[in-house]
């Protein structure tokens, strides 16, 4: 079609506004439909660290920590036929270590046996590192997860092997897996803070993971928010 | 030209890898294995065929000079439109080929073939031709991902069959530059014949 100035501003300005208009009317009709397909895919994560389903089980509560912009949330999942603990599935991000492209989320199965938590199962909500190197991590069996899966998780040293730690970096992504073991960290700290039992003495803090003085040092702030509130 | 030869061009004759050398940065950005590859190819096709058929639709509606930005926020809606379609209501497809979605947008393989063909042909002719270089487009880039994960991750489509340490530098972006640049050799050598 020849061009004119009428017509290129006609055919650019209804091309452009149906675009926009079926563009918002797409974003507004899926928006519900992606949230709850979102939050099903987290309620499967849940059930999955902790090695049972839908079926057998029911979270019974959530209970959520914020901490600065970052938010944990320690789900306590029973036995729906009598009322026994599962465990806890704990969703938490890497705080003080970012991955190399972005903070990762994990959600971490913790399992007590004889009053000691058990890391039971790990799994990658979000993560958006390289492909091949520290995408990895979403694999099963990699590296990370054999290295903490059925772990006391007392025990875990949150660093990679080479600066001491317990687990055993990817190949080629020792930042994405620092980034894990911190998240791993992180979910910990929420467990102990979620069942009541982050020590919360001096000396423990002085000896603590960083992921309980993260969550210690934060505590302040979460009051001022609530006064602000009243 | 017949339909069939529509297809089989974009395969060899004018592979769009290869031989077009279009859409560069997703072909090494996601190469870095076999599954990957394949995954960007699969959804480019899929984006392609149907931003052809659009494009060969109204084709006539638009006037010469402003023809590229028309087909860029044709494509660009298009594409952000099947994103939230699809992670809305199939998430499991949405999970394995999501990431590549956005960078399907930019791929100028979507605009060269509407540029190149859509704007000069039917819409069943454009259809064909999407498939055509679509098709082209997931087998180079399974080709190039395959190569990649065999040196540097000792495995293919996921299966590992060589343990211990492999040449890291084929998963990252100069292993890329350089099995791209091999492979083409190869490619234009054979096609030649």
């Amino acid at each position: 079609m020849k061009s004119s100035l009428k017509n290129m501003v006609l055919v650019l300005f209804t091309i452009t506004a149906i675009s926009a208009l079926l563009v918002g009317l797409v974003q507004d009709m899926t928006k519900d439909a992606i949230a709850t397909a979102n939050q099903q895919a987290k309620n499967i994560a849940k059930y999955n660290v902790l090695n049972t389903t839908a079926e057998e089980s029911t979270v019974v509560a959530d209970t959520t920590r914020l901490i600065g912009d970052f938010q944990i949330t320690v789900s306590t999942v029973k036995r729906t036929a009598d009322d026994s603990l599962v465990g806890y599935a704990v969703e938490a991000p890497s705080i003080t270590k970012s991955g190399y492209a972005d903070r990762i989320v994990l959600m971490v199965g913790f399992v007590e046996e004889n009053g000691i938590a058990k890391v039971n199962g790990v799994e990658v909500l979000s993560q958006k590192e390289t492909p091949g190197l520290g995408a990895n991590m979403t694999k099963e069996g990699n590296s990370l997860e054999r290295s903490i899966v059925g772990k006391d998780a007392a025990d875990v040293k949150f660093s990679v092997t080479k600066e001491g730690g317990s687990f055993d970096a990817l190949t080629g992504s020792t930042i994405s897996s620092r980034a894990y073991a911190n998240a791993i960290e992180t979910a910990y700290a929420g467990y102990l803070w979620a069942t009541g039992r982050l020590d919360t003495s001096e000396e423990a803090l002085e000896a603590a993971p960083t992921g309980a003085s993260m969550l210690q040092q934060n505590e302040p702030e979460a009051q001022k928010g609530e006064e602000c509130n009243e | 030209m017949s339909k069939l030869q529509i297809i089989t061009k974009g395969i060899l004759k004018e592979n769009p890898t290869f031989v077009l050398v279009l859409g560069m940065c997703p072909t090494l950005g996601v190469t870095s294995s076999a599954i990957n590859g394949m995954g960007m190819g699969v959804a480019t096709m899929a984006v392609l065929i149907m931003s052809n058929m659009v494009i060969a639709l109204i084709k006539n509606l638009i006037p010469d000079k402003v023809r590229i930005p028309a087909f860029i926020v044709v494509i660009a809606s298009f594409v952000t439109i099947i994103e939230m379609l699809m992670q809305a209501y199939i998430p499991s497809l949405y999970a394995a080929l999501g990431v590549f979605i956005p960078l399907i947008v930019v791929n100028c393989i979507i605009l060269g073939r509407a540029e190149a063909f859509a704007s000069k042909n039917g819409v069943l002719d454009s259809a064909l031709d999407g498939i055509g270089i679509g098709l082209g487009f997931t087998l180079s880039l399974t080709a190039i991902g395959a190569v990649r994960e065999v040196l540097g991750a000792g495995s293919i489509f996921g299966y590992s069959f060589a343990d211990g340490v492999m040449p890291l530098l084929f998963i990252l972006a100069p292993g890329g530059f350089l099995v791209l640049g091999y492979l083409m050799v190869l490619f234009n050598k054979v096609a030649k014949r």
